[in-house]
Order: C-alpha cells, then structure tokens, then sequence
C-alpha cells in the first residue's frame, strides 16, 4: 500500500529532523513578520484612523473572490492565467504542507489512494506553476509590456519561487528514483524526472546524498524568501488580501465621501501622508506594478503625466522615504498630474487589489481648490458657477431658453404636477451644439404622450463633476439648491440625459423617497418593453455604441441604451473596448472646463480611430450631452467626417418613430 | 505696517439684458442683477497681495446693494482683515460724486496708506470713483497701475499706456491709485471658505451721513443703442469704388 514516508532519506543520526525543520521555518516566520510589522506600522502610526471593520462576511467574500480566485487578475487572459497559475500552484502546495503536517504529527490519513490522489494533485500544480513561471519569465523578459518596469526584486523573487519548486521537484524525484514504488507514475513529473537519474546509472546512496542535499537547499530558499517577503515583489501577497479585506464597503463607486473633519468639525485637507486615512496609505503598499490601470487609463493613453500606478506608487515612497514627510501636493506628486485625471473609473475598475486611486486624487484636488491652485479656465467655469449655477456663465433666465420654439409649451414642473422631472443639465441646456438635440428629446417624449415637465431657472448644475474637481463648498451649495427646488415638485421620477447628473442624483443627493432616477436610456428601454413607445421604422444602420463612464463603469447601465438601439433596427458592432472596458472620451472629472494641456492624441481621438476600423459602421452613437460635443469635435480633428456620423441615441430613437 | 484701503462697488451684471426705466433716465433696478466691478476685484486682489508680501491691514468698503454682503465675504475669506458696508439711501444707485464722498469719510478714520480701487467701471456716469476720492481726502492719485510696491512712505507703481508703454513712478503716501490690473488675476475662494466666514467673520455697517451728488451729471435721457442705418455695399472695380466714396464724403461735406 502506498505510505507516507516521513523525512525519507535523512540519516538516522540527526535525531529529530523535525525539530530542525520547524526551528528554521518558526524563525523565519518570527522575522518575516516582524520585518512586515515594521513595514506596516506606518499605516496606523502616520494615518488617519477610519473603520473598515464592519460588515465582515463580505468582506471575507471579497478575499475570497479578489485574492483567492483572483476573478480581477483574470479578466486579462495572458496575465491573469500566467498570475493564476502560480498563485493557485503555491497554494496547493501550502495545503498540501499543511495537510502533511497533519499526517505527521495529528491523525494520519496519507496513505493508499488518498496518498496518491495527493502526490498526483500535487505534481499536477507543479507542472502549471511551471508554465506558468515560463509565461511570467516570457512576459518580463521578452515581451517586455511598457505597463511593467522591471525591478531587481522581481527578478530575485521569481529566481527564488521557481527554485523553491524545482527543489521540491528535486528531492521527489531522487526519491522516486531510489524507492521506485509501483505508484510512481502518478507523479508524472517526478516520475520522468526519476527517469533521468535512474538512466545516470547513479547508485542509490549517491542519489539519496544529492536528495539531502537539495532538500536542506529547498529548506533554506524557503527561509530566505519568506525573510525577504515584506520588502520585495512579494509583498502583495499579503498587503493585496488586506486591500480587498478593507476596501469600501460603505458607499457605492458613484459616491464620493465629503472631506473628513477633525475632532473640532474643520474639513481635512490632505497635504500631508497624515492626513490620509491609514487605508490610503495601505493602497501604496498593496499595488502589486500590475500597471493595469495605467493601460486603462484615458489620461496615461493621451500622453499626460498621469499614471495611477506612479500616482500610487509616489504614495508607497513618500511613506517609506527617509526624513521627513513630504509635501503630497507638488512635492510628491505633480499638480498636473492630478489634474490630468477625467475619473472615467477605469483604474479602479481594473485594479485587482481594489485600490482606490479616485478617492485620494479627490482628496488631493480638494486641497488644491482650497489653496486656489487652480487654471483660469477652471477658475472662470467655477465662478460661473456659484454666481450663475451654470458654467457657461450665463443668466439662469436663459437655461430654458431652448424650450421656447416647443409646442406645446413644457411645463414648468414647480408649478404643476408632472409624472416625470426632466433635470435638462447644463450641457443640453446652454450649449448651442446641443439646442437641437435637446428640443429633439422633448419633441420624443411629446410623441409618446409622457407626463413630463422641467424646473427652467430653478435648475441648478447638479454638481457631480464640481464635487470630483475638489470643490466640495460648491457642490454642496448647488445640491442645496437644486434640493429645494426639486422639493417644490410634485413628479414621481427624475430623468436625465446627462450620465453626470445621473450618477450624482442617484448616488450622491439625498434620498428622494420612492422617486427613482432614470436615465433616458432606461425610460426608453422600460417604454418599449411596456409597449408605450412603438418604433415604426427600422433604420437598418451598422452603428457602434460608446459607453458613457458615468452611466457604464460607475452605475452598470450598459444593456437599456443597446436595447433601445436595437429596438430601433440598428445592428450594434462593439468596440474592442466596450462596457465596463469603455475608453473616456476624456471630458470627465471637470476636465471640460481646464486646460487641455500637451496631449499627443485626446482620447475622444482615439476612441474614433477605435471606431472607424469597425466594418461598415456608419453611426457612433452616444448617450451622454458632453460626448455630442467631445465627439464632434474629434471626428474633425482626426479628418473621419466622412465616415462617421456621430448621433445621440434620442436621433435615432426620433427617425424611427 | 501699511494700513490699505480698497474701495469697491457693486456694478451692474451684463449676463443680463438691461433695461431702460420708466422715466427713461437711468437703468431699471428692479431688473438689475449686480456683480464687482471687475477692476474693484483687481484692486481687492492687489490689496491682499500688498499685504501678504509686506505684511499690513486691509480694510475694504462697498456701498450697500444687492449681493454686497457675500462679496465682502469672499474678500474676508481671501484675506481682508476689515469689511465696511456703507447704509443709505440707495435704492436708487448714487453718483460716484455721492459715493466717492461717502468713502472718503468712511475711509479718514482709518488713516490709509493706501486707497485702492478700480479704474474705471461700467457704471461710471460721472467719472471714476478714485480721483474724486483723492481730491476730498487731498491726496495724490495715480490711474491705470498694474503693480504696487510700498517702499516706506512711497509707492513704487507701474503704470500702463496705450501700445504696451509701461511706466514707473513714485509717489508719496498716503494715495489713491486706480488699479487697471493687480500683479495676479483675482484668486478663486472656495465656497467652503466664503461660508466659514459667513459664520464668523463680521461686516462693520455704517450709516452714509448725508449723500451728496453736487459736481455730479444729470441723465436727460438714457437709452439702449438704436439700430443703425442700413449698411450701404459700394461696389465695383477700385476706379469706381474711390469715385463713389469721393462723392459720398463730398454730398457729407467731409471733402
Ligand atoms: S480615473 Fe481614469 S483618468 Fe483618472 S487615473 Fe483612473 S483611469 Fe486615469
Ligand atoms: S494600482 Fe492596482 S492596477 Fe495599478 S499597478 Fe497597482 S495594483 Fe496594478
């Protein structure tokens, strides 16, 4: 019967070998924790507290998806089965110790078929953690992607994990070659490995030296890389678990938190590392250099100076530089770099420790509004809009003004009941590109017969991208306002075109009671499902279809504003990067209103180029005012307005009525 | 430590249509929206830049109108130590001779260094409010500086002219400068602060003792731009052309 044979190939005159064994690894473990204590310590010692203690199962359930089954890490194919392969090889091989270490020494069970179920499963995650290191080797070496630097450290760790394994491999082989039990086979890889020695003709006393000798070398490497772990590549291993343990249960990704106050009620603003919360701090040292979220960001792609890996990485060395703390704001981090940030979400999104690159950009933008370090454009758009409530600068008498050739008349939803409040937003409302698109979608929504009114100069700009430019002061003054003139309305849902105002008033304003907001896209959708709205035509377009961050990534609206296209007979070919993948059109975050800066490509630039290589694809159509404007203007920059139309989703809605 | 005074004024906000009162004398108030004067802003600007560089005490003044309170506000919040409001009869506006006397008197106690205010602004019917505060305060006065720098009981300042000429000169303190443009453009507050100092700071109400428009101009009749003649297109070759415009300025007696 197959058996376990303990510490095989030890020599008898070392006593205990056990005792050896747990002494080196006990001592390791001692200084591998007090060496990640001191590397931790800052976390708590320098940041601020704030609890992420709370709701607990799912913040185990969160370990489980994000650092076990590493659902994040796989949504890329080469990386994340390269990663996969790897971690999920070292964690057999942890269960497997452990389960050894039960056998030894608590209630034996490792022998006979459950023996060879074991060596086989075993064997098997070393032959993939084989592949899986060659892919990582090919991947740093040779493919060489400009999303990863490659550090002296990496090298150094990948060395010692491949030499662990190998080492094991080395002495189950040697063994299998000494004791050649008729079970052999079922650890292939030991097997064919055995094969070779045995084919050396070498005696088995020299065969079992060599096996003491790599297993006290298999012993040590596992010593050494556990002792270097807290300062190496292999840090994450512990801090990412934690990131996905501590990350924000409390608020959704559309909710940005207001500044944190002191015991005496005065806002925070983040100059220093001590002013960020310890949670912040642990982002920096939980970011594995992935660069997954620099690939996916907007402001990186345009050639701006913002990567949130490096943003998050200066955070890591400004907590680990020597001698004081420095400046966050200019010092450690550049102003333009923050202000480069369109807050598309998509760092976040493909972060696979969950850090939280937008909270702390925010947080460091609140600061530099405070300060008044802000561009004159943005300045201006400021201004604007704390005078006016709108960022064009222009009378609240006028917001409406579109609405004057409608016939009927919209009504004024402060004046009389209306099932839907139509909150227009700036964009659609002042912007003379957008006139005829707005009066489209109220000429719609007469058609179907809906219920619909507006608030004309009661309307305020709802604030959404005024909150993410850090000017907290300021989004609250103009929630305030739209507040109260919403509370002067008597509607049972709020609709907006503006993906903006939608995620603000459905995640940031105060709880309206039972009054859900919609955006059109779902209106639509939820009209035509009902059979309100009939759509006679069938338009018979190739068109592709551009997610609005606001709407996609941050609120998961990705199927109404498709199935409202299709309803209109379109056929929809996607984009390489669609849905919650969906490139910025890189005029979020108050981008709008500041300087454009030194780009080389703007992202609605290459968001065209994207778009123009789908076959026979004549009509890009958004769902979001500012897009109109940002798209427009791209497709005449980059020479394609010849061949692409760009239409909001109300056109296309309006010619198949 | 140099005392600053900034004199300031609401001014009517041209993001709204004006219109034409009644009496058809002045501008209709009920529909005024008002705003800072855009080159009292500079003023405020260069006051607090003056006192962040050489240390000093700035105290602004603006007479009573829509709106006045948060723009004293917001000057605290960028740093003035001192915010006066001037009360009176004004609902109907006053001549800059009125007001330029309400702050000259509002201004004395304070013994100035400086006064600082805007050049110009669109409002002024009767000249700018800076000189005439200079001549009851007699004090010197110089317009249209773009940069202040106070060198013990003189004031370096830059003054421009038309076609980029830029000035330096002296003067001796105490004096009224009229600020063109302050060395930075005016900051931005955040909102936050301006609310802060709603809740702390405080606004010194004074009552104006008499309002005194005398020196001042009398509006007969004030209206908006009347639509011009139709353009006249003179066409033909460049012979023609300089015969027709020959006849033209000859029949207008120009020639
Ligand atoms: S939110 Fe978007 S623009 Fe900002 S850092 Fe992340 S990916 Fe880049
Ligand atoms: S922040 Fe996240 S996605 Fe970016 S490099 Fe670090 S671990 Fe990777």
């Amino acid at each position: 019967m197959p058996e376990r044979l303990n510490y095989w190939g030890i020599p008898h005159t070392w006593g205990k070998p056990e005792l050896y064994v747990y002494t080196i690894m006990f001592l390791a473990a001692a200084i591998m924790l007090f060496r990640f204590y001191r590397q931790a310590s800052p976390w708590w010692r320098i940041g601020r507290s704030e609890p992420r203690w709370d709701k607990l199962h799912l913040r185990v359930w969160r370990v489980i998806q994000y650092a076990i089954i590493q659902t994040r890490v796989l949504r890329q194919r080469y990386p994340g089965l390269m990663h996969v392969a790897i971690a999920w090889s070292f964690f057999v091989f942890f269960l497997g110790t452990a389960l050894a270490t039960v056998h030894d020494h608590f209630f034996e069970f490792l022998y006979g078929n459950t023996l060879v179920i074991y060596k086989f499963t075993l064997d098997v995650f070393t032959i993939i953690f084989i592949i899986g290191a060659g892919m990582a080797i090919y991947r740093r070496y040779a493919q060489k992607p400009e999303r990863l630097t490659l550090e002296p450290g990496f090298t150094w760790t990948l060395s010692l994990i491949v030499i662990i394994v190998l080492g094991g491999l080395g002495t189950e082989s040697l063994r299998l070659a000494v004791e050649r039990p008729d079970w052999g086979a079922w650890s292939p890889a030991g097997w064919l490995l055995a094969q070779l020695w045995i084919s050396t003709g070498a005696s088995e006393t020299t065969l079992t030296n060599w096996h003491l000798g790599i297993w006290i070398f298999h012993l040590l490497t596992v010593a050494v890389t556990l002792i270097t772990l807290p300062t190496g590549t292999l840090l994450h291993t512990l801090t990412g678990p934690l990131n996905a343990f501590f990350s924000k249960l409390d608020r959704p990704m559309g909710a940005l938190a207001p500044a944190a106050e002191t015991a005496e009620g005065k806002p925070i603003f983040v100059s220093k590392l001590s002013d960020l919360t310890w949670k912040q701090l642990l982002d920096g040292d939980a970011c594995t250099e992935c660069g997954r979220c620099q690939d996916a960001c907007p402001a990186f792609g345009a050639g701006t100076p913002l990567s949130p890996k490096k943003l998050i990485l200066s955070l890591r060395d400004a907590l680990h530089h020597n001698g004081g703390q420095p400046n966050l704001v200019g010092e450690a981090i550049p102003e333009e770099v923050l202000w480069s940030c369109t807050t598309c979400g998509a760092c976040i999104q493909e972060c696979p420790v969950l850090i939280e690159h937008i909270d702390t950009i925010v947080d460091l933008r609140r600061t530099m509004v405070i300060e008044g370090m802000i561009d004159a454009e943005l300045q201006d758009a400021l201004t604007n809009l704390g005078r006016y409530g709108n960022s064009f600068g222009q009378s609240e008498r006028m917001r409406a003004r579109w609405s004057k050739e409608i016939e009927p008349k919209v009504k004024d939803a402060g004046k009389e009941a209306v099932e839907y409040l139509w909150f227009v937003g700036d964009y659609a409302s002042y912007s003379p590109t957008l006139t005829e698109i707005t009066q489209r979608t109220a000429e719609v929504f007469q058609k179907i017969g809906l219920d619909f009114g507006i608030m004309y100069k009661g309307e305020n700009h709802a604030g959404n991208d005024v909150r993410r430019v850090g000017e907290e002061g300021l989004f609250e003054m103009l929630v305030e306002k739209n507040v109260k003139a919403m509370s002067r309305c008597d509607y049972q849902s709020i609709v907006t075109t503006d993906p903006h105002t939608y995620n603000t008033l459905k995640n940031e304003y105060p709880p309206n009671g039972e009054q859900p907001v919609l955006h059109y896209s779902e209106l639509l959708d939820q009209l035509i499902a009902s059979g309100k709205l009939k759509l006679s035509n069938k338009l018979g377009y190739k068109v592709t279809y551009h997610d609005p961050c606001y709407l996609g990534r941050y609120n998961g609206v990705y199927d109404a504003p498709r199935r409202v296209i299709e309803a209109t007979g379109c056929e929809i070919v996607e984009m390489p990067r669609n849905r919650d993948c969906a490139l910025c059109c890189g005029a979020g975050g108050g981008r709008i209103w500041m300087e454009e800066g030194e780009v080389n490509e703007r992202p609605s630039e290459s968001r065209i180029r994207e778009a123009v290589q789908l076959k026979g694809v004549t009509d890009f159509i958004v769902a979001c005012p500012k897009d109109i404007t940002m798209y427009r203007d791209a497709v005449k920059t980059t020479g394609e307005e010849n061949n692409l139309v760009i239409k909001d989703l109300i056109e296309l809605v309006y010619e198949a009525l | 430590m140099a005392k600053i005074v900034a004199i300031v004024k609401m001014v009517p906000d041209l993001v709204e249509e004006l219109e034409i009162n009644e009496a058809g004398t002045g501008l209709d108030r009920d529909w005024l929206r008002l705003i800072i004067n855009e080159f009292d802003n500079h003023a405020i600007e260069q006051a607090i830049l003056l006192k962040e560089r050489d240390a000093g005490e700035v105290t602004v003044i603006a007479p009573d109108a829509e709106g006045v309170e948060d723009m004293l506000f917001t000057t605290a919040a960028k740093g003035a130590d001192r915010m006066i409001k001037l009360a009176g009869d004004l609902e109907e506006g006053a001549n800059n001779h009125a007001l330029a006397r309400a702050f000259a008197e509002a201004a004395k106690p304070y013994q100035p260094d400086l006064i600082l205010t805007g050049v110009q602004a669109n409002d002024d019917l009767d000249g700018p409010v800076g000189p005439l505060v200079a001549e009851y305060l007699g004090m010197p006065y110089v317009g249209y500086i773009s940069g202040v720098t106070i060198e013990g009981n003189k004031a370096i300042v830059r003054k421009e002219y038309p076609g980029g000429l830029i000035g330096e000169m002296e003067v001796t303190l105490p004096a009224v400068l009229g600020i063109q443009a302050g060395e930075e453009p005016p900051r931005y507050v955040a909102i936050s602060k301006v609310r802060q100092m709603m809740k702390t700071a405080e606004i010194d109400e004074q009552e104006i003792s008499e309002l005194n428009p005398n020196g001042g101009v009398i509006a007969k009749r004030m209206y908006l731009p009347e639509a011009a003649k139709r353009a006249e297109m003179i066409e033909g070759d460049e012979e023609e052309i300089a015969a027709k415009l020959v006849a033209i300025f000859k029949k207008a007696g120009a020639l």
